[in-house]
């Protein structure tokens, strides 16, 4: 069999009127409520309470307390979803873990379920046992308490309490991982502990430190995965229940089909298709027993499966309308979960999903083509389907893909209006190599959350460690170490006033001195975070999934893996291009205003008329990211490479390197409610540019803009960025689709690394803030993530609309209506 | 006779404290609201629950330094003391009154915004005003009709 068997690779025929389930899940999940679910902070508190040996190994008091919650966890079947198995006891459940932010619910549990604002079911005797039973045990133990008291409070974990400077992922989460399921599928839970067992014995003789702790974490390995069967197990028993009470043939006959699955995987290896898709998807619950819920992403999904459809639709044992159905379920599934955002946190974080990301297509270890029949089976469900997770990305590589390919990936992005995601092979594999990963390991790259790459299951980059603020360290440098924010405290180093400052390049040094400050704070604190978490948060489930561990007989946590990254993403990067952009060219090359001039009214707000009067000169007279201007372009690559060499001199607690990135999820929003104005002529208050993204209405032409973004590609962004695009949707959406990829295909030429869109009109966004209920399904692309435009802050929705709308006929921006 | 005499306290401290939430002026916020938890984890059991075996050291402080009192939780009781404490869990610096009351008590949870706009400042563990947030709500629902 081929890669390539299908007569209609848009599979047009398959829709949601032929395919029921689908249909009726579909709006299930659409109008399912999210509900506060403390099932796992219940039974972790307990075991804690009551089971914990603290003189075991961090390795293994996590997998007996994993092991714990996955034993006692409850068995749920909500729908008619083929697949068995679901993340918390809710159909949508925000799961809450006391290891990092669950406590800060605390003042929300009387309120969480009528809030205005994204509310989440909470009964009041589950907010009674987190308020008496739950909470009160954790309020000296979370991670960041934890680092307070070992550390002494440091300067830099202030600083990130402080919120406006950096945020420490750590002290919410690792997770940010695509597990390896191959070995899963090909030799079972069962087959993994049994080779834990064997390296264990293999050990047995060796009595030194070491030797005991690589045995302590093979036992660990093999008591989280028993976990995992001990929980397959029971659902196969509550099927049979189900099945056995049920007088309806078809009702029993689903939970009977659903009771053999689960008698068989993930324990032993799996046999069909329909199993392995079941078995990844129980191994995922198990992997968010141990760790949170944010973008534990299940990867090459249509490359891990191929095996399994291509071997059961050669016997005939399925159809494609079956594998569209069941993969529609995993998706469904997917989604059966939520991030628990405090009402304080809407402001930033408000709307996003728990982003498990999926990648389709691109080329293989060996280089080749790989895009198959599935491929085009998984973009038809996404299509099919439009929901906001998983994160759907498809790979393309130009020179080995199919136009065919490139064609039907940007026809379902016009139909979706916003997904999938588009990364380019060439650049992404030469960013990941530069990392020092191999060829092959490059090759077989997948997406993480919102848009990290990662080798497949070799790679643990912990992506999200670090967001930081670039317009904090602007400031700093414009304020001798101050901020507005922060009024007379120093936080940065006193470095020169403007006076003194004589030339772009002394501000330049002044601007990467402070920068490299945040930074080493950032840094800092989060080798605090990863010390704290080989304590307590290790991940020896996880670790069962990754290449790496078992032969080294080390956890994640410990550098277990092939690779073992860092990552940082940066927050406000256009704004800050443009505001270095002004200076050079008003200040020092037109000397329209003196240094002093602009800072006086920068820090004014540009009050006054002529305050204002000097806003829109450097707003429209001002070099712009996004545009052909070379000091825009030197600026932007000058801002990358720094940010890049100075995170790669950094060797992180596992042993990597910090990897730079470029997306910002909700926090240009929040964060730039929060800033004050800036040199590019921004006021105080107003909105930040999304991830590597121009600064809205600064780059009038769209390949211009998408040459500017390009040209930085490649081995200095290995964290990769999310650059967001808005077109006007077009009637003919044959001609408009034909080019949207001839676009996309271009900008992947010139260099760039990835690229989303949102299909819409600022008209119709406009009409979406003033009257959500006539888009409940409105799915938007934020700055990494999907989300329902609904469920976002009013920050985010106004960034939405007022992102710059390209009409791809004329390739000119479209003006913003009056 | 001392029992009316307690009664005429309370409502008089309950009006005090809801002239707080509903004026632009709260200075009298931060006492009011600590001696009427103070009094309520007394005389209501139920509300006492909340700091069983519970040790917690608060510090608040305005930024104009006026205001420095403290809560202490320890064996099953709250004691509220004027000035500076040794080793809090938690000090919270706060701007104006009314800036603690939207911090502690708003319906809409300005947590963060109180605290990206420098209104209020914390240092110490978080989870413990957490708590004290959660408490602070709870004594509101307590509030008689007035």
């Amino acid at each position: 069999m081929t890669l390539l068997n299908l007569p209609d690779y848009s599979l047009e025929n398959y829709t949601l009127a032929s395919l029921p389930r689908l249909a009726e899940l579909r709006t299930l999940s659409l109008n399912s409520k999210p509900a506060i679910c403390i099932e796992r902070a219940r039974y972790i508190t307990r075991f804690l309470r009551k089971h914990d040996k603290p003189d075991d190994a961090p390795e293994v008091r996590q997998a007996r307390a994993v092991h714990y919650f996955l034993r006692h966890k409850s068995v749920q079947f909500f729908d008619k979803n083929l697949l068995a198995g679901s993340t918390t006891s809710k159909p949508l459940g925000a799961p809450l873990f006391p290891e990092f932010f669950a406590l800060y619910l605390w003042p929300e549990l009387d309120s969480v379920s009528t809030r205005e604002k994204n509310p989440m079911t909470l009964t009041t005797a589950e907010a009674d046992e987190l308020n008496f039973e739950i909470f009160p045990f954790w309020m000296d133990r979370n991670v960041i308490e934890l680092a307070r008291t070992r550390f002494g409070n440091p300067r830099c974990l202030q600083l990130f309490e402080n919120l406006s400077f950096f945020l420490a992922g750590k002290a919410g989460c690792i997770s940010h991982a695509v597990p390896l399921y191959k070995p899963m599928l090909e030799q079972g839970l069962e087959g993994l502990i049994q080779i834990a067992q064997t390296r264990k014995n293999q050990l047995a003789a060796d009595n030194n430190p070491e030797t005991k702790q690589q045995q302590d974490f093979y036992a660990a390995i093999q008591i989280a995965l028993e976990g995992i069967i001990i929980y397959a197990e029971h659902l196969a028993e509550e099927a049979e229940n189900l099945a056995e009470i049920s007088d309806q043939p078809e009702i029993k006959n689903h939970f009977e089909m659903i009771a053999k699955v689960c008698r068989h995987v993930p324990a032993k290896p799996a046999r069909s298709f329909r199993e392995a898709v079941n078995a990844i998807w129980i191994c995922q619950v198990g992997i968010h027993a141990e760790n949170i819920n944010m973008a534990m992403s299940p990867g090459r999904l249509d490359q891990i499966l191929w095996p399994y459809y291509q071997q059961d639709i050669a016997k005939g044992e399925l159809t494609v309308a079956e594998a569209i159905e069941i993969l529609g379920c995993l998706w469904l599934k997917l989604s059966d979960n939520v991030t628990m955002v405090p009402e304080a946190s809407e402001e930033m974080f408000g709307g996003a999903g728990t982003v498990p990301a999926v990648t389709l297509g691109g080329v293989d270890k060996e280089g080749r083509d790989c895009v198959n029949d599935l491929t085009y089976i998984m973009l038809r469900v996404t299509e099919l389907l439009k929901t906001r997770d998983p994160n759907v990305n498809a790979r393309y590589h130009y020179e080995v893909n199919s136009h065919q390919y490139c064609r039907r990936v940007s026809d379902v992005i016009i139909n979706t209006r916003a997904v999938p995601a588009f990364f380019n092979d060439v650049k992404n594999i030469e960013a990941l190599m530069g990392q020092g990963e191999t060829l092959e390991h490059a090759r077989d790259y997948a997406i993480i959350g919102c848009v990290e790459l990662a080798s497949s299951g070799r790679d643990y980059p912990a992506s999200s460690s670090i967001m930081l603020n670039l317009v904090a360290c602007m400031e700093m440098a414009m304020y001798q170490g101050k901020r507005p924010i922060t009024e007379e405290e120093q936080i940065g180093p006193v470095t020169a006033s403007p006076s003194q400052i004589s030339s772009f390049e002394g501000f330049w040094e002044i601007f990467k001195n402070q920068t490299r400050w945040l930074i080493d704070q950032a840094v800092q604190l989060n080798e605090m975070f990863g010390t704290i978490h080989q304590q307590m948060m290790p991940s020896p489930l996880l670790s069962a999934f990754f290449e790496g561990p078992m032969e080294k007989g080390r956890d994640l946590i410990q550098g277990g893996a092939v690779y073992n990254s860092s990552g940082a993403t940066h927050i406000g990067f256009a704004n800050v291009v443009d505001s270095l952009n002004a200076i050079e060219e008003v200040v020092f090359n037109e000397k329209k205003y003196t240094l002093e001039e602009l800072f006086t009214a920068v820090r004014n707000n540009f009050s006054g008329s002529d305050g204002e009067k000097m806003r829109v000169y450097l707003q429209n007279r001002a070099p712009k990211y996004g545009t052909e201007h070379p000091i825009a372009r030197k600026n932007a690559r000058n801002l990358t490479r720094f940010l890049f060499q100075t995170y790669q001199s950094y060797t992180n607690y596992r042993g990597g390197k910090y990897r730079p990135a470029y997306w910002t999820m909700t926090n240009h929003a929040g964060l730039g409610a929060i800033s004050s104005a800036l040199p590019d002529g921004r006021r105080a208050n107003e909105l930040l540019a999304s991830g590597i993204t121009p600064v809205s209405g600064a780059a009038p032409e769209l390949t211009t803009c998408l040459n500017a973004v390009a040209e930085l590609g490649g081995t200095e962004i290995p964290g990769c960025w999310a650059l967001n695009m808005k077109y006007t949707p077009e009637e003919d959406t044959d001609a408009m689709g034909k080019r949207f990829a001839q676009t996309v295909e271009a900008y992947f030429r010139s260099g760039g690394q990835q690229v989303q869109f949102n299909l819409m009109t600022y008209e119709m966004l406009l009409d979406a803030k003033k009257h959500p209920e006539k888009y409940p399904e409105l799915m938007v692309r934020v700055s990494g993530y999907s989300a329902y435009f609904k469920h976002l802050n009013e920050h985010m929705k106004d960034e939405l609309i007022h992102r710059t709308q390209y009409n791809l006929t004329n390739g000119h921006a479209v003006d913003f209506p009056e | 006779m001392i029992e009316l005499i307690q009664e005429q306290v309370y409502q008089g401290l309950w009006r005090q404290l809801n002239n707080c939430i509903e004026s632009e002026v709260a200075e009298e916020f931060l006492q009011t609201l600590l001696t009427l938890m103070k009094i309520m984890f007394v005389i209501q059991p139920d509300y006492r629950r909340n700091i069983v075996n519970f040790n917690g050291r608060y510090q608040f402080a305005s930024k104009d330094g006026e205001v420095t009192v403290a809560a202490i939780f320890g064996k099953n009781r709250m004691k509220v003391v004027e000035g500076t404490i040794k080793d809090p869990n938690i000090t919270v610096t706060f701007r104006s009154g009314k800036a603690l009351l939207n911090f502690l008590l708003s319906p809409k949870q300005d947590i963060l915004i109180s605290m990206l706009n420098r209104e209020i400042q914390t240092n110490g563990n978080l989870n413990y005003i957490s708590k004290f947030g959660y408490m602070s709500k709870r004594l509101l629902q307590l509030m008689p009709r007035l």
